[in-house]
């Protein structure tokens, strides 16, 4: 068959398929083009409904009622960020910890558009033999260093009145993928600062592990959030705020779920633990320590309350006394956190975080 | 006999270049590389001045002083009036620098008997019975995958991180000592026994010196991988050294910090190869086919 076909056929034939697709191609795009947003998730209690608002179609009929598209894609925690940095992705969770060192501070203005939930107790200090935080000096303690992890610990000696013991502490930075191992082989290694379900499964598998402290004593202070780039809310063209105004849409309708009663609320909760292929009461223990703002009315409140400056201040301080900031930044309020009522904790021109409470108040007055 | 450059000498065999272009021809995808990075981190900063991404010139320099004249965050201060030497030896990178080279050369030390064990494997039947099919087999398994059976075996400090590097390393380095200690002419074993030669001076005095160069040559080949067994065990649990500080500063971006390191590696690496390459021609002058 094809023997028979002349050389000059297939020649015309290929023209004629590439003429098509160039005419297809340009007449595709200005037919219609919504406005694409991806947004980086990672695994965690908190955000894990990211996935299960995609999959079960509330994203897409917040984003079709907003005329743009969104997508979600799941990373790592860490290159999430890295991806967040390097502007590949538009918007991202992190914790407020992450929002200030790592796009904050390296001049990404960023601006926090959903305050989903801070940990209340799904981060902790385990120890064994029980120790108490004052033993803690000269003993190795496993975590990964720089993150919400040293910050618990930190404050756990704050709190306790053991400051003047902090410089004596022996970190053991740990990577998170082998910390329970590390930790549970070994009976010499006493002290772990971790998170869920990391927490979970140490004490599941070794009766002989207390928890020191947990972060539901210092509530509020590790924020999940969701971030967006602040020149991607400030297009010109309106669809970054369209798009956030979606997302959080999508975002409360997906709470509302989650946190309601029935079959609806069961499947938002499978959904989300299959998120992270965790069992659905493996990701409902984690739920327990994790205040998610239910509505946007709680949200908002804990947005606007004077309390959450001092609570940015002890994580920007942190951040600051250990070089998270950058090496070139001589003064804390070199990176500014500019707040819902419009007062800024830093340098007027430096503010590069945002808190904004625009759209949670706008989900919670209904007008979204 | 000088000719001038000619286009169609580029796909000539034949042509002998001037002392001139070879000198510089191998600098130009040097330079090639730094002007494409100095074009992609100019681009970021005059989008954003702050960017730690691609950090510029100055930020580099601020880094490298940073890494090499301060202490590590983790250390007490030094005090102002510490003279340049001091300064030296309590930085940061000094302190990661020991700490690495440390593991690193435990490590080297411990592959010695390796490399006697593939000797003997290839000289002694009975060796070679034993553990030929086992090594062969051990060479096989992914050392990185025994990490957690490692931390319970040498505990989570420096020697887990050592016997992760002797693990992946030594089978390769057995192997490959006994394939070039097999490569010795029967021949030449049979006539040193008649020449009432002991069996150790045979393995010694015999194989083992005239393989030497080789055997030298395959630990060249083999320190990448040593480092990145290193690299691998000190990102994943660590207090310092070169690679803890690179997953340290990961976290925040330094990048300022982390290129210097990065390079520091690099040349480090490149130095240990050489002075071996050197090692090597000085004490066996009579091989020199690399």
């Amino acid at each position: 068959m094809y023997r028979v076909l002349s050389k000059g056929w297939t020649l015309l034939r290929g023209v004629l398929i590439t003429v098509a697709l160039l005419i297809a191609s340009f007449a595709l795009p200005a037919q219609a083009e919504a406005p694409t947003f991806t947004v980086g998730w990672s695994v965690y209690a908190g955000w894990n409904p990211y996935f299960y608002m995609a999959r079960s179609g509330i994203l897409k009929r917040w984003a079709d009622k907003y005329g743009i598209v969104i997508k979600v894609q799941r990373f790592d925690y860490a290159a999430s960020l890295d991806a967040f940095v390097s502007k590949n992705i538009d918007a991202c969770t992190m914790t407020n910890m992450e929002a200030l060192d790592m796009p904050a501070a390296a001049g990404v203005d960023s601006t926090s558009v959903i305050i989903g939930d801070y940990s209340n107790g799904n981060d902790a200090v385990l120890a064994r033999n029980n120790l108490t935080l004052a033993q803690l000096p000269g003993r190795s303690i496993l975590l990964v260093q720089k993150t919400v992890s040293e910050y618990l610990l930190e404050r756990a000696m704050v709190i306790n009145g053991l400051s003047g013991d902090l410089p004596h502490l022996k970190l053991l930075n740990t990577s998170d993928s082998d910390i329970v191992g590390a930790y549970l082989g070994d009976r010499h290694n006493q002290v772990a600062v971790t998170w869920k379900p990391l927490v979970s499964e140490i004490l599941a598998q070794d009766s002989g592990v207390k928890e020191l402290f947990d972060s539901s004593k210092i509530p509020g202070e590790i924020l999940d959030l969701l971030v967006v780039r602040t020149e991607v809310l400030n297009r010109p063209d309106g669809s970054g705020v369209r798009f956030a105004k979606a997302i959080t849409g999508a975002w409360y309708e997906t709470m509302a779920e989650l946190t309601g009663s029935g079959s609806a609320a069961a499947r938002a909760i499978s959904g989300s633990a299959a998120a992270s292929d965790d069992s659905v009461a493996s990701y409902k223990e984690q739920l327990q320590t994790t205040h998610l703002f239910a509505s946007p009315q709680s949200a908002t409140q804990f947005a606007t309350d004077a309390a959450l400056k001092q609570k940015m201040d002890l994580v920007r301080q942190f951040c600051f006394h250990h070089d998270l900031l950058g090496q070139n930044i001589h003064s804390v309020d070199d990176v500014a956190i500019l707040y819902p009522d419009g007062s800024i904790q830093g340098k007027k021109d430096r503010v590069r975080l945002r808190m904004d409470a625009t759209y949670m108040k706008l989900a919670a007055q209904g007008k979204l | 006999m000088k000719n001038a450059f000619h286009p169609a000498d580029l796909a000539g065999i034949q042509v002998r270049p001037s002392r001139l272009w070879t000198q510089s021809l191998g600098w130009v995808l040097f330079l090639l590389g730094i002007a494409l990075y100095v074009n992609l981190s100019v681009a970021r900063h005059k989008e954003n001045p702050d960017d730690r991404v691609a950090p510029s010139a100055a930020q580099i320099y601020q880094g490298i002083k940073t890494a090499a004249l301060e202490p590590a965050e983790e250390d007490d201060p030094l005090d102002p009036g510490a003279t340049l030497a001091e300064r030296l030896t309590h930085s940061m990178l000094w302190k990661d620098t020991v700490a690495s080279a440390r593991r690193f050369l435990i490590a080297l030390g411990l592959l010695v008997p390796a490399i006697l064990l593939g000797l003997h494997m290839a000289i002694f039947p009975y060796f070679g019975a034993l553990f030929q099919r086992f090594v062969l087999f051990f060479d096989k398994i992914v050392a990185l995958s025994l990490l957690p059976i490692l931390f319970i075996a040498f505990g989570i400090e420096e020697w887990s991180k050592i016997m992760l590097m002797v693990i992946g390393v030594a089978p390769t380095l057995i192997l490959d000592s006994y394939n070039i200690a097999r490569s010795v002419p029967r021949e030449q074993i049979v006539k040193a026994f008649t020449l009432k030669s002991t069996n150790l001076d045979v393995a010694y005095r015999v194989v083992l010196k005239q393989v030497l160069p080789q055997i030298i040559n395959s630990v060249r080949l083999n320190l990448k991988p040593l480092a990145l067994f290193l690299f691998a065990g000190e990102m994943i649990a660590s207090t310092d050294g070169l690679a803890y500080r690179i997953a340290i500063m990961r976290r925040h971006m330094g990048m300022d910090i982390i290129l210097p390191y990065v390079l520091w590696v690099a040349l480090l690496l490149f130095v240990m190869d050489a002075l071996l390459r050197i090692a090597n021609r000085r004490l066996h002058p009579w091989y020199q086919p690399l």
